[in-house]
C-alpha cells in the first residue's frame, strides 16, 4: 500500500454529523488505472466518504489529497474541475434533457468561451460551441450510444441513462471517476456490460476509478482493491478474494442483516 | 411624555398583527400539508369578506348566520379550487404552482371589483363598538374580538396539527409525499381539504379585517402581503412562528411609524423580514432548510 | 475509439448548422413588423410599441425564474430602476435617451446583482420570493418617499426627445432594434455553456457543481443579465410613456410580468416573446372594464397552465420543432 504517487489518498479522514461519526479515521488511496471498489452496509459512511472526495462535505480532520494537492474542504466545483468526476445514485441526471445536452453540460469546463464574445456572436465562440458538440457526439459514441443523442434522457432504460451518465462525467477526460452505485435499477446483463465498460476505463485509458456497489458479484469481477467499511471504520482493504474470505467483512454484513 | 404613547401604540399594533397572523395561519395551513403558498389568498380573504357582505347587507341574515355561510362558502371555493386547478398541475415546477394561486386571486379581483367597482364598503359591526380603560391605555373591543378569534383558532390548530392523529398524519404527508402514498392516505382528499379549511380561516380573517378597515378589492393584496411576510418571519410552516411574526410586524410598524416617520408603516413589514432573514435565513421559529445532495 | 464513430460525430454537427440556418426563417418576422406602423393609428402604435418594451421585460424575467429556477421576484424593480434611471438621467443631467439605455441597462444588472445575494447565500423557495419581493416593493417605497429627486407619487415627466424619438411610430423603429438585438444576444446566451449551466443548476445543482459549473458565480450571472435587459426595457418605457411614476411598478405589474413568463412558456425565450404580446395587447381590449379585464386576465391564465403547461409556446412547438427547443420539458 505504499506507493509513492497515488492519484487520491484519504489520509485520516473523519466527518461527523451534528456529533454523530459518519466518518471514522479512514484512510487509503487509489492508483491511476486501478478499479477500487468500497462496500459495506448502509449506513456504514461509503456515501459520506464519496461526498467528502467530491467537495459535497466538510471533513473535520485528516487530510484528503488528489495527485499530490490536498482536495478537502474545497468547493465541489474546484474539485471537479481538477479532474475528479462523479456520479449521483439518483436524480443526477437532467431528464428533460437530450443525452447530447446532458454531455454537453459534463463538458463546460472544457468550452472556455467568454460572455462577451459569445453575445457578440463572434466566429471563435460559434466554432468552441460547435467543437464542443462535436466532441459530445465523440464521447456518446466511445460508450456506442452515440445514437441516442438526440433522446431525452428521462425516455431512456435505466442502462442507457448510466451509460449517459457515465460519458457526462468522463467528458473532461478526468484522472479519477467516482461511480456510486452505478448498477442500481439494472437488469443482470446491462450490469455486465457495465463492468466491462468500467475495465475498459481502467485498462485503455488509466483512469483511476472509486466506485460504491452493492452488487456483489460485479465488485468482484471488476475491483482491483475492495475496500470494506463498516459503523464509518474502514475493516478490510485487499483483493476482492481476500476480502470474500474475511471474516470481519462476513460479519459486517451479517451483523447488519 | 412621547414614552407615554407606547402602551396605545402596541394595543393597536396587536390588532392589526393579530389580522396579518390569522392570514399567515389560513397561508400554514395549507403550506403544512401541501407545501405550496397560496399567493391567492389574500384575495380568497376578502372573497369571504364580500360573501359575508352579500348575506348579511345584500340578504338581510343574521351576522352571524352570514359568516357561516361566507365560511362554507370559501370551503367550497378553497376545496374546489385545489381539486379542479392545482391537483391537475401538481407535479409542475414551483412557480406554476404560485401563478395559478395568483392568477385565481386575480380572477376574484376582477370579480369584486366587476360587482362593487372601487367603492369603500364595511361591514357592521356585530357586537358594540367600545373600548375598555386600563390606566392610561384605551383597548377597543375590536382588539378583544380579534385576539379571542385569533388565540383561540391557533389553539385549535395547533392542537389539531400537534395532538392528534390527524396532525401527525399531516406532518408524515408534508415530510414524505409519496411515503404516506404507500401507507394509504388519501392524498388528494386531504390536500383539498386542507385548501378549503386555509380559504375557510382566511374569510374568518377577511371578516375581522373588513369590520376595522374599509373593504376594496384590493385589500387582498396588502393582507396577502403582511401575511406572507409573516411566515417568512416565524418560519415558513410554523403555527406560533407566524403569530408572532405577525404580531411583530404589526407593532413595529405601528412603533416605526410614530417614532421615526410615518411614511415607514408601508415599509416596516418589508424592512424587518429582510433583516431577520439575513440574520437567521430560515426565519424566527423554522428549520433550516436541507439542500439535498 | 474507432474510426466510423469519428466520421459520423461531424456529421450530425453539420444538422446542428442546419437547424440554426433554418431558424432564420425568423428574420422574416421583424421584417414584416417594419411594414406594419401605416397600418396602424396611434394609440395601436403605442400599444405594439409596448408590447416591445415587455419582449425585453419577459425574457429578461425568463432568465431567472425559467431558466435558473428561482422563485424570485425582483424583476418589477430592474424595470423601475431602469426605467427612473434613463428619466432622470435625461431630466436632471440633460444627457439624450440614447446615451440612458445602458446606463439604464447596467443600473439593472447592479441590481440583479443586489438581489442574486441571498440565492448566491442559498437561500430559495419561498424565503427567497420574500426577499426578492421585499427588494422591489422597497424600491417602489424609495420612488414614493425621494421626492426631491422622483418628485414621489405625482410622477416625473420625462423630456420630449427628437427625432427618432419624437412619435410612437418613429420610437417602433428604435425599440424593434433594441427587441432585437436582446433577444438575439439573451438567444446566443442562452444556447451557449452558460444557458446549460443555467439549465443545470435548475435541474440540480449538487450534479451541476459536480459537472465543474461554479454555480454561484452563474446565479450571480444570471440575474445580472436578467437585470441588464430589464433594465434597458425601462429606459424604453420611460421614453414611451413620457410620465414615469410609482404605480407603474407595483405588485400587479409584478404579477403582470410572471405572467408573461408563464403564459407564454416558463423556460422559453420564444415564448416570452409571445407572452409579451398576448398579455400586453389583449388587456387593452377590455381597457375600459377594469374588473372584467382582471377577470379575464386570471381565467386565461388559468386555462393556459391548465390546459398548455408548457406555455403558448408549445402550440407552436407543434407546428415546428423550430420553437421547440430549450424549454420545460416536464
Amino acid at each position: 500500500m505504499s506507493d509513492p504517487s497515488p492519484l487520491l489518498a484519504l489520509d485520516e479522514v473523519t466527518v461527523q454529523f451534528s456529533g454523530l461519526t459518519a466518518v471514522d479515521h479512514v484512510s487509503f488511496q487509489v492508483r491511476a488505472g486501478e478499479v477500487c471498489a468500497l462496500i459495506g452496509p448502509n449506513g456504514a459512511g461509503k456515501t459520506t466518504v464519496f461526498n467528502a472526495v467530491s467537495g459535497n462535505v466538510r471533513i473535520h480532520s485528516g487530510a484528503i489529497q488528489f495527485d499530490g494537492k490536498p482536495i478537502h474542504n474545497l468547493p465541489p466545483h474546484i474539485i471537479s474541475g481538477r479532474g475528479v468526476r462523479r456520479t449521483f445514485q439518483n436524480g443526477g441526471l437532467f431528464a428533460e434533457r437530450t443525452a447530447l445536452e446532458n454531455v454537453l453540460v459534463g463538458l463546460h469546463a472544457a468550452v472556455p468561451n467568454n460572455l462577451f464574445a459569445l453575445v457578440l456572436g463572434t466566429r471563435k465562440s460559434a466554432a468552441l460551441e460547435l467543437e464542443a458538440t462535436r466532441r459530445a457526439h465523440e464521447l456518446l459514441d466511445v460508450l456506442e450510444i452515440g445514437h441516442l443523442a438526440g433522446t431525452l434522457v428521462g425516455a431512456l432504460p435505466g442502462g442507457q441513462q448510466r451509460m449517459v451518465e457515465i460519458v457526462r462525467a468522463l467528458a473532461t477526460e478526468p484522472p479519477l471517476l467516482l461511480l456510486d452505485e452505478p448498477s442500481v435499477g439494472l437488469t443482470p446483463p446491462t450490469r455486465t456490460q457495465l463492468g466491462v465498460v468500467i475495465r475498459r476505463l481502467a485498462a485503455e485509458r488509466g483512469i483511476g476509478i472509486l466506485l460504491i456497489e452493492h452488487a456483489i458479484e460485479l465488485v468482484m469481477n471488476v475491483s482491483d482493491r475492495v475496500i470494506v467499511m463498516n459503523e464509518g471504520r474502514k475493516v478490510a482493504d485487499s483483493t476482492p478474494d481476500v476480502v470474500r474470505a474475511d471474516r470481519a467483512v462476513l460479519e459486517a454484513y451479517l451483523g447488519h442483516a | 411624555m412621547l414614552l407615554m404613547m407606547a402602551p396605545q401604540l402596541v394595543v393597536s399594533g396587536v390588532t392589526t398583527g393579530m389580522l396579518y397572523a390569522l392570514i399567515g395561519l389560513s397561508m400554514t395551513v395549507v403550506y403544512r400539508t401541501t407545501t405550496i403558498v397560496n399567493f391567492g389568498q389574500g384575495d380568497m380573504a376578502t372573497a369571504g369578506a364580500y360573501a359575508t357582505l352579500v348575506f348579511a347587507v345584500g340578504l338581510g341574515l343574521n351576522f352571524g348566520v352570514a359568516v357561516v355561510l361566507a365560511i362554507g362558502v370559501l370551503f367550497a371555493l378553497g376545496y374546489v379550487v385545489q381539486r379542479a386547478l392545482l391537483r391537475p398541475i401538481a407535479n409542475a415546477p414551483h412557480l406554476a404552482l404560485a401563478m395559478m394561486a395568483l392568477a385565481v386571486g386575480y380572477a376574484l379581483r376582477g370579480g369584486a371589483r366587476l360587482e362593487w367597482g372601487n367603492q369603500f364598503m364595511t361591514l357592521p359591526r356585530p357586537y358594540p363598538q367600545g373600548a375598555l380603560a386600563l390606566g392610561q391605555v384605551v383597548i377597543p373591543t375590536d382588539t378583544l374580538v380579534i385576539v379571542g378569534f385569533v388565540l383561540l383558532l391557533l389553539l385549535i390548530l395547533l392542537v389539531v396539527f400537534q395532538a392528534t392523529p390527524l396532525g401527525r398524519l399531516t406532518q408524515a404527508v408534508f415530510q414524505s409525499p409519496r411515503g404516506a402514498a404507500l401507507v394509504g392516505i388519501n392524498l388528494d382528499a386531504f390536500h383539498a381539504v386542507a385548501w378549503g379549511v386555509g380559504a375557510a380561516l382566511g374569510a374568518i380573517g377577511g371578516v375581522l379585517l373588513a369590520i376595522i378597515v374599509p373593504l376594496t378589492p384590493d385589500l387582498g393584496e396588502w393582507v396577502l402581503v403582511q401575511g406572507f411576510a409573516a411566515m417568512a418571519l416565524g418560519g415558513f410552516g410554523s403555527l406560533g412562528g407566524v403569530v408572532v411574526g405577525g404580531l411583530l410586524l404589526g407593532i413595529l410598524e405601528k412603533l416605526l411609524g410614530f417614532y421615526v416617520n410615518s411614511m415607514f408603516i408601508d415599509i416596516t413589514g418589508y424592512l424587518i423580514t429582510v433583516v431577520v432573514l439575513l440574520v437567521r435565513p430560515q426565519g424566527l421559529f423554522g428549520r433550516r432548510m436541507i439542500v439535498r445532495v | 475509439m474507432d474510426s466510423a464513430a469519428a466520421s459520423r460525430a461531424p456529421a450530425r454537427a453539420a444538422e446542428g448548422r442546419l437547424f440554426f440556418r433554418r431558424r432564420r426563417v425568423f428574420w422574416l418576422l421583424p421584417v414584416l413588423l417594419l411594414f406594419l406602423p401605416p397600418f396602424l393609428n396611434q394609440y395601436q402604435q403605442y400599444v405594439v410599441n409596448t408590447v416591445l418594451v415587455y419582449v425585453l421585460v419577459g425574457i429578461g424575467f425568463n432568465v431567472v425564474v425559467g431558466n435558473l429556477g428561482l422563485l424570485a421576484f425582483s424583476n418589477v424593480a430592474y424595470f423601475g430602476l431602469g426605467t427612473y434611471g434613463s428619466a432622470l438621467l435625461m431630466a436632471k443631467l440633460g444627457w439624450p435617451w440614447a446615451a440612458t439605455v445602458i446606463p439604464a441597462g447596467i443600473i439593472g444588472a447592479l441590481a440583479g446583482v443586489i438581489t442574486s445575494i441571498p440565492a448566491v447565500r442559498g437561500v430559495r423557495l419561498f424565503y427567497l420570493a420574500i426577499l426578492t419581493l421585499a427588494f422591489g416593493e422597497l424600491m417602489r417605497w424609495t420612488y414614493v418617499h425621494w421626492e426631491s429627486l422622483t418628485n414621489g407619487s405625482m410622477g416625473m415627466t420625462v423630456p420630449s426627445a427628437a427625432f427618432p424619438l419624437d412619435t410612437d411610430r418613429h420610437r417602433f423603429y428604435v425599440f424593434l432594434v433594441l427587441a432585437i438585438l436582446a433577444i438575439v444576444a439573451t438567444d446566443r446566451l442562452l444556447r451557449s455553456r452558460f444557458g446549460r449551466a443555467f439549465e443545470a443548476i435548475r435541474g440540480n445543482e449538487v450534479a451541476a457543481a459536480a459537472m465543474g459549473i461554479p454555480t454561484n458565480r452563474y446565479i450571480l450571472l444570471g440575474f445580472a443579465w436578467s437585470g441588464f435587459i430589464v433594465g434597458i426595457g425601462g429606459a424604453m418605457f420611460a421614453i414611451s410613456v413620457g410620465q414615469v411614476s410609482p404605480p407603474s411598478f407595483n405588485m400587479q405589474e409584478l404579477i403582470l410580468e410572471f405572467a408573461v413568463v408563464m403564459v407564454g412558456g416558463l423556460g422559453s425565450l420564444i415564448g416570452s416573446v409571445i407572452g409579451a404580446a398576448v398579455l400586453t395587447a389583449l388587456p387593452q381590449i377590455f381597457i375600459s372594464f377594469p374588473g372584467f379585464q382582471e377577470l379575464v386576465f386570471g381565467v386565461m391564465i388559468i386555462l393556459v397552465l391548465l390546459f398548455l403547461p408548457r406555455g403558448l409556446v408549445s402550440l407552436l412547438a407543434r407546428l415546428s420543432p423550430l420553437f421547440a427547443d430549450r424549454f420545460y420539458r416536464e
